[in-house]
């Protein structure tokens, strides 16, 4: 029994969420239980994606192979669980766990009667089951699907809040992401024109055989994915859409979208550039001096853009745009300390930028203003939530200590290693921009004197989950260990493989 | 090893501390501050004993998936004896000043925090350490500048926080491409980049210079500190002339010693640069001061002309320069701190805080002016106190390596220094001597005492260098 569960597990870990999720709707009037069940397959997840963490650290890079229905590869679909693979589960794992738990104590502000609460849930699980497929597959087609579940599910969380501003933001995300989705699709078909594959290794090795057949056709197919996937994953100037949606979202939502939701597309471009074109296509297309091109121009546009937000929600809105440069400009850099650090990058924003949205939606919830001036004093009120809030500013900006500080030691290391002054100059005036978005906040927070009101710290368990993020923001800072040698690795197999 | 871990950590513990107890329980704070300032201070001397007798106390492990130590060597020792030594002269004194003022608990918390930040980069063995500590440091003292949360301070504060941001951004550039380069960070074991001749050294060097010079002060990156006199005097007094702008010297001297040393910046061309920029600071620094009305700031710019006094020592890369740099780090502050003590009684009792109305003030506050006459006397480099020695080491290292203009221009900032001052003392003896003086009561003989130990100390070291030259024969042993 067991021995068929460990056999069967990378298919369980994406099935079980999408399977419980179409359950909750027939049990919406037990909302307990709905909450138990997402909480339960939330840890079981995290649970295996240990496990599957651990194996993969242990078998020393040799990947699990899994056979959906038992058909093998060019025929049927794979799930590959290699370094890449297990790092964005563990992510995914670490990261949706502590949201669910917070929304537990949240959601009856954010969205409202049990119904909602139970639809939220449903799509919640979609979105965490899509994300984890987008970690393991191999093929290029489920790529797509679940690229369209996680967009679906997306629009549906983005309005899951009853509000006209909401409904109007959803559309702009379903036309923009739509649109993405076909220039995915588009990319796809131009990949299948040219190799006849649709499995990643198939079609990459084909790819490195006969390109030089079809040049035009692989530039296009280069296009496509980049816009496709730079609109998904909000790279500036394509992100028109993502602060809307992620400022009107509930709370919650807005941790996984911005926290995971654009990372699971990135995680997807990862893989289409380096296992399936391949680093060696990609420095002949040029494709990695326009990554790291408009990484740059990402970075700093995003971080002034949030400059000039006085909403909270927005301001780390726009604060993700930026973020999404660096993991572009990482991307490009086509080394092994580059790449290991954007991954390490990517999964310490996951987790910051969760812990932030949460923590604002918890000062929303209990003090109802939007503007960041309006929140003076709250230190002294909701301690706990903005300690939470400090501790993941301080990992934004990277300070050591804090898990940003190790991502961005490792991309600086990486844009000297491919001899990139500009970026390196780009990565730390990143820095600094966004201590000038941050740092005042925390300062109104704490050293402006508080009005007269009743704000406190939220419930329990959305506490809990300020304090498990910021723990592990800080573990991750001062211990990286395991996750660190995982991205490493991930890193090496990607620029290996060829 | 565990005096140093008892030396580093008193402050945040005490800090911590202090946090708990409420707001209104003065005595109690003022009795758990003093312990801990005095149990680092002990703990400081304990450790750095040990570090001049040649035994290691090092303390070594991983942050983030890199190497981090505390290791202090004999100039980080020297640094930290500086630091918790005024810092518990400094406590005593704020005893004093904060009486009546608000938020007590949040200046003495942050007081406290921001000595085992100071600590923490004295003793820091890598360049990890350093980095960290200096950007926390940062962090820890931005409290203390907005004090007065007036929208002068607030925007002193964020001046300085961006300041600060950007120099530790180019700080941590510098680190990444010291590391990519000769992938050492250690500061034991011999410069880091030493045979490793390359083109782009300059401008690494350049980079650290630039990075720890906002908070050494180094013009034109000085506009920070000015304002920063906003804060509590005892702020200004400790963190804005010793503690923060020392972390910045302090990072300059384990750049120019520990990344690079100075055989290998004295094949670089950047070398004849350097000490300009030095020199260049001293003497627009001082003349900058000439022109303040507000002591303070008047203050402040002659802290950032000595400042770049000790920054010239290193730049001379000579032994006698380093021991004249050393010694001046240790002689400068004791007086430094002195004549913003004496500003802030006289702002306190008179409420006074410009120059040209100081009239008569030195009858009003005898002991204080006398105080500050004898700190002025220091500061213009005159024989009975300690700041001689050190400017004569300083010149004589300037000589020695080749560049006797630099002596002069030590010469003529110690004139100008006295252009600055002795006028306004004079100014405060004129009149008519009254009889009623204002050092009367508890409240300012708090303040006076410290004031008045550093002038003895001052006038002791003056009188027998013999007693710091231990300490710096330690250092320039342990770089040549």
């Amino acid at each position: 029994m067991t021995a068929a569960i460990t056999a069967n597990l990378p298919v369980f870990i994406i099935i079980a969420p999408l399977f419980v999720a179409f359950v909750l709707p027939t049990l919406a009037q037990r909302m307990r239980l709905v909450e138990n069940l997402v909480i339960s397959v939330e840890a079981l997840m995290l649970f295996g994606a240990c496990y599957l963490a651990s194996i993969v650290l242990f078998q020393k890079g040799i990947p699990i192979i899994y056979q959906m229905g038992g058909w093998s590869a060019p025929w049927g679909i794979e799930l590959k669980v290699g370094s890449l693979g297990a790092f964005f589960l563990l992510v995914i794992a670490i990261v949706s766990l502590p949201i669910a738990l917070f929304a537990r104590g949240n959601l009856t502000f954010e969205v409202g009667g049990k119904e909602r609460r139970a639809r939220f849930y449903v799509l919640y699980l979609l979105l965490v089951g899509a994300l984890a497929g987008m970690a393991l597959t191999n093929d290029l087609f489920n790529v797509y699907v679940l690229v369209e579940v996680a967009t679906l599910s997306c629009c549906g969380l983005v309005s899951a809040r009853n509000h006209p501003r909401a409904a109007k933001a959803t559309f702009t995300y379903l036309i923009l992401a739509t649109l993405g989705s076909c220039l995915v699709m588009g990319g796809i078909g131009f990949i299948y024109i040219v190799t006849g594959h649709l499995n990643m290794g198939f079609a990459s090795q084909e790819l490195g055989r006969i390109w030089q057949n079809n040049p035009r056709v692989v530039w296009m197919a280069f296009s496509f994915m980049l816009v496709g996937f730079g609109v998904k994953s909000a790279l500036f100037p394509l992100h028109v859409w993502l602060p809307d949606a992620h400022s009107v979202a509930p709370s919650p939502a807005s941790a996984i979208l911005s926290g995971l939701a654009v990372k699971g597309y990135l995680i997807c471009l990862l893989k289409v550039l380096y296992n399936v074109f391949g680093h060696t296509l990609m420095q002949t297309y040029s494709v990695h001096k326009v990554l790291v091109l408009v990484g740059m121009v990402a970075i700093i546009a995003g971080s002034i853009s949030a400059l000039t937000q006085d909403d909270l929600k927005r301001r780390l809105a726009f604060s993700t745009v930026a973020q999404v440069g660096y993991i572009f400009l990482g991307f490009g850099l086509l080394n092994t300390k580059g790449l290991a650090g954007t991954l390490f990058y990517l999964a310490s924003h996951a987790v910051i930028k969760s812990t932030l949205f949460l923590s604002a939606g918890a000062m929303l919830a209990v003090t109802g203003k939007k503007n960041i001036k309006d929140l003076s004093g709250i230190g002294r009120k909701m301690p706990v939530t903005t300690a939470a809030f400090t501790v993941s500013s301080l990992g934004l900006i990277g300070i050591p200590l804090f898990s940003g500080f190790v991502g961005k030691w490792h991309l600086l290391l990486g844009s000297f290693e491919s001899d990139n002054i500009l970026s390196v100059a780009v990565i730390i005036a990143g820095s600094v921009l966004c201590a000038a978005y941050l740092f005042p906040i925390i300062r109104i927070a704490y050293f402006e004197s508080a009005p007269e009101k009743d704000w406190k710290d939220p419930n329990v368990p959305q506490k809990l989950a300020l304090i498990l993020l910021s723990i592990v923001i800080v573990v991750l800072g001062v211990v990286p260990g395991s996750l660190l040698e995982l991205a490493g690795r991930a890193a090496a197999e990607l620029l290996v493989l060829q | 090893m565990l005096s140093l871990i008892l030396a580093l950590f008193s402050g945040a513990v005490g800090g911590l501390i202090v946090a708990m107890i409420p707001e209104t329980n003065n005595r109690l704070r003022n009795y758990i501050v003093l312990f801990f300032a005095s149990s680092s201070a002990f703990f400081t001397w304990r450790t750095a004993m040990k570090v001049f007798a040649g035994e290691s106390v090092r303390i070594a492990g991983e942050l983030g998936g890199l190497a981090f130590s505390l290791d202090p060597d004999p100039l980080g020792a020297v640094f930290g004896l500086i630091a918790s030594t005024l810092w518990l002269f400094t406590a005593v004194y704020s005893f004093g000043y904060m009486v009546g003022k608000h938020k007590q608990r949040t200046f003495f918390t942050f007081f406290l925090i921001s000595l085992t930040m100071t600590l923490g980069v004295a003793f820091s063995g890598n360049l990890v350490a350093l980095y960290l500590f200096y950007e926390l440091l940062t962090f820890a003292t931005y409290p203390l500048v907005i004090h007065e949360r007036s929208p002068e301070a607030m925007k002193a504060g964020s001046k300085y926080i961006l300041y600060s941001l950007s120099g530790a951004g180019a700080i941590l550039i510098a680190i990444v491409l010291t590391y990519a380069w000769s992938g050492k960070l250690d500061f034991s074991g011999g410069p880091m980049l030493v045979n490793s001749l390359r083109p782009g050294l300059n401008w690494l060097l350049g980079l650290f210079i630039g990075g720890f010079g906002v908070k050494a002060a180094i013009m034109p990156l000085h506009r920070w500190l000015p304002t920063a006199m906003v804060a509590p005097t005892p702020v200004s007094a400790l963190l804005h002339a010793v503690a923060v702008v020392y972390s910045g010297v302090y990072g300059i001297l384990r750049t120019v010693y520990s990344v690079f040393g100075h055989e290998l910046i004295g094949q670089l061309g950047i070398r004849n640069i350097l000490p300009w920029i030095a020199a260049i600071t001293i003497l627009a620094g001082i003349a900058t001061a000439t022109r303040q009305d507000v002591l303070k700031r008047r203050l402040a710019y002659q802290t950032i002309s000595h400042l770049s006094y000790i920054l010239l020592g290193a730049f001379t890369l000579k032994a006698w320069g380093l021991a004249g740099a050393i010694f001046h780090m240790i002689s400068y502050s004791t007086l430094k701190i002195t004549l913003f003590f004496c500003a802030g009684i006289i702002s306190e009792m008179t409420g006074e805080i410009k120059v040209s109305k100081m009239g008569g003030i030195g009858w009003f506050l005898p002991k204080t002016m006398v105080a500050f006459s004898i700190a002025t006397m220091g500061m213009i480099g005159m024989l009975p106190l300690n700041t001689f020695w050190g400017k004569y080491y300083l010149m004589k290292g300037s000589v020695e390596s080749g560049k006797w203009p630099l002596a002069l221009v030590l010469v003529i900032s110690g004139i100008i220094n006295a252009i600055c001052f002795v006028p306004a003392i004079v100014n405060g003896f004129r009149g008519e001597r009254t009889k009623t003086s204002g050092e009367k009561g508890g409240r300012v003989s708090l303040m006076l005492a410290p004031t008045l130990i550093l002038v003895i100390i001052a006038l002791f070291i003056g009188l027998m260098p013999g007693i710091v030259w231990p300490g710096v024969e330690a250092v320039v042993n342990w770089f040549y």
